[in-house]
């Protein structure tokens, strides 16, 4: 067993870590005031190349394997989480299916400028009624000669309101649950396609998420993106892990940034003539957020490896996803007793990560449906 | 045009460093950074290529982590990069490193050398005067400014209250300082050329030098002991009217801390 990093994994991560230290460090706090899609820094990150980051040299990507992406998730939530749940929408879920099933021409006008940064992708899950129980999708997708016809409103997307493309998550039939989902493609412009509501959110703010509107919504049979129909959960199943660590490593960015914070303050502020550092009840809490950070990125590392290797990974993919969320909450809440009522205020960086952090909870799963899972798998069905 | 930069690894700013051994060691926290002022320098020498074309190539000294220096100047962009790798050369002070670099550096012919003006570790200032020393060449320090062209540099120095402007033929050495430049966030495609690339090393031999001229043997000075800088006391705040206050610090720069 060898738990390092390889040399190169090593030189990526101090690479991302002065990249983000340099772009999003500096905009993270304007990018949460304002709580606007920060063009101007995703023109920046884009030109870099990053975007393609998980997809094949061959079309421009990096082919980074799953460990070296969890390292640039981490290292993007730690800027920003605003920022980086953009980035990591166009870098993973919103240009995955295209990427799998899209046709050439597709990916032609999709995939390959939204690695470029030129186009802005997303996925649609979530509708106001179902977000981690998929089976209860209410969007609908008819077939109509040579065309499918959807209808229905999503909710809850990243970059909804601002997507040139998005990958839509639509049934055949709701009485067929999970047997009935399909993923499909619709561009930006397409006639009924349209945003709608703007989320005002706690945390994560920078992100545009909202509501987007598919009413007779016509697109071509080729936008089906796979290679049968109401295969979409199985399909699904592809990126599930994958998402779910990334998650996880998200949440170990927002903890690192908080972290450090809580670092600093422990060493420069002082109470009854010593810095607070030296007291044993601080020492314990950057003991026990060091701990839990430390065990969450073992699981990080172990679940991407074994995405990398194709090995089974349901599970580990859901304990980490918890685990290390958890222990995101735990050292956002930690730093902001450190920083005392200075961890209260809008003048500094600590409320903003303990509002960030609550985002996790629902993306990737609830933990309440995830335990639900995990338990079931440990317990087996009822005998 | 073909230009070499001597760039270094030194310790992170923020890594913990403690004196240790009675003062004849130093521990240093491994955390490494690519030294400030040699990014200026790469970061011009790949300006200067992207106008007049040539290639840039890196050379660093040192074993371990001395290759992250390399790996972050392909990163950046440079085309070629060589290690100086051999136990004998450990341990150098300016003058042994220098003499190593300048062999180095002329394994080929070159036009211009950049390196920063100083380590930020050390901070002696001293391996790129010697290399054009060793090298016989002109050398400007504290570069701000570098234009390039007919076989001649035009260079403006930052010196005291002011800006010194040189003209001097090329092949020359120049020392990079702050506001010289600001250095580029590498692509990805640079990041995974650099993650991929087989760094060429090059030991005492290749470099024709013998034991007796490199390392803590072929060094000029020897540090004698570490000290610790003194521990400032703390700020003492002085209250009251602007003018009795003003006062009041005089009196005590002159009869308690006797400065002035």
């Amino acid at each position: 067993m060898n738990f390092a990093l390889t040399d190169e994994q090593e030189f990526f991560k101090k690479m991302v870590t002065d990249t983000v230290d340099r772009l999003v460090v500096p905009k993270a706090r304007e990018i949460d005031e304002k709580d606007e899609f920060p063009r101007e820094l995703w023109r920046e990150f884009s030109k870099l190349g990053y975007l393609g980051l998980r997809y094949p040299e061959e079309i421009g990507g990096m082919n980074a394997d799953p460990v070296t992406a969890m390292i640039f998730y981490e290292q993007i939530a730690r800027g920003s989480v605003g920022f980086a749940q953009s980035v990591i929408m166009n870098i993973l879920m919103g240009t995955y299916f295209v990427f799998r099933f899209g046709s050439e021409t597709m990916k032609e006008r999709c995939l390959y400028p939204a690695m470029r940064g030129e186009k802005i992708g997303t996925m649609c899950f979530t509708e106001d009624q179902s977000g981690s129980d998929l089976s209860a999708t209410r969007t609908t997708a008819k077939k109509d000669g040579n065309e499918w016809v959807i209808n229905g409103t999503k909710m809850w997307i990243t970059n909804g309101p601002i997507a040139d493309m998005a990958t839509v998550l639509a049934t055949t039939d709701p009485s067929l649950g999970n047997n009935g989902l399909n993923f499909f493609l619709v561009e930006k412009g397409t006639p009924g396609f349209a945003p709608g509501q703007v989320l005002d959110k706690l945390g994560c703010r920078g992100t545009v998420t909202g509501e987007l509107v598919f009413d007779n919504v016509r697109v071509p049979e080729e936008n089906l993106l796979g290679a049968e129909v109401n295969k979409g959960i199985e399909y699904l199943g592809e990126i599930l892990d994958e998402v779910r660590v990334m998650t996880a490593a998200m949440a170990m960015g927002i903890a690192q940034a908080a972290f450090d914070e809580g670092l600093e303050y422990a060493r420069k502020r002082v109470a009854f003539g010593k810095t607070i550092g030296n007291y044993q009840l601080i020492r314990a809490k950057f003991a026990d957020m060091a701990t839990e950070m430390e065990a969450s990125r073992l699981m990080i590392y172990n679940a991407a490896w074994r995405i990398k290797e194709k090995m089974n990974c349901r599970k580990e993919a859901a304990m980490t996803k918890m685990f290390a969320t958890e222990t995101c909450l735990k050292v956002v809440d930690e730093v902001t007793r450190i920083w005392g009522a200075n961890g209260f205020a809008h003048e500094y960086n600590p409320q903003r990560h303990f509002r960030d952090a609550r985002f996790l909870l629902s993306g990737g799963g609830t933990h309440e449906i995830i335990k639900d899972f995990l338990g079931r798998m440990i317990i087996g069905k009822p005998r | 045009m073909n230009i070499v930069v001597l760039a270094k690894q030194v310790p992170d700013p923020e890594a913990l460093v403690e004196i240790s051994a009675g003062g004849k060691k130093l521990e240093i926290e491994q955390k490494f950074a690519t030294n400030l002022f040699d990014e200026f320098a790469i970061e011009e020498a790949l300006r200067i290529r992207e106008k007049h074309a040539g290639k840039v190539k890196v050379i660093t000294l040192g074993g371990g982590k001395a290759t992250e220096v390399i790996r972050t100047g392909i990163a950046m962009g440079a085309d070629e990069a060589l290690l100086l790798e051999d136990e004998a050369f450990l341990d150098g002070d300016g003058y042994a490193t220098a003499l190593a670099l300048s062999r180095a550096a002329a394994k080929e012919p070159f036009d211009i050398i950049l390196c920063g003006r100083q380590a930020i570790d050390h901070d002696r200032g001293e391996v790129g005067q010697m290399v054009a020393q060793f090298l016989g060449l002109p050398h400007v320090g504290n570069v701000v400014k570098l234009d390039i062209a007919d076989g001649k540099a035009v260079a403006e120095s930052a010196i005291e209250g002011g800006k010194e402007i040189v003209e001097v033929q090329l092949p020359a050495v120049f020392t990079a300082q702050k506001g010289l430049n600001e250095p580029r966030v590498p692509q990805i495609m640079g990041v995974m050329k650099a993650m991929k690339v087989q760094i060429p090393k090059a030991t005492l031999g290749d470099l024709g030098l013998s034991p007796e001229e490199a390392g803590l043997k072929g060094s000029k000075v020897r540090i004698e002991k570490y000290l610790s800088p003194k521990k400032r006391p703390p700020m003492q705040l002085i209250t009251g009217e602007p003018m009795q206050a003003a006062a009041e610090a005089i009196r005590i720069l002159i009869d308690v801390e006797r400065v002035i």
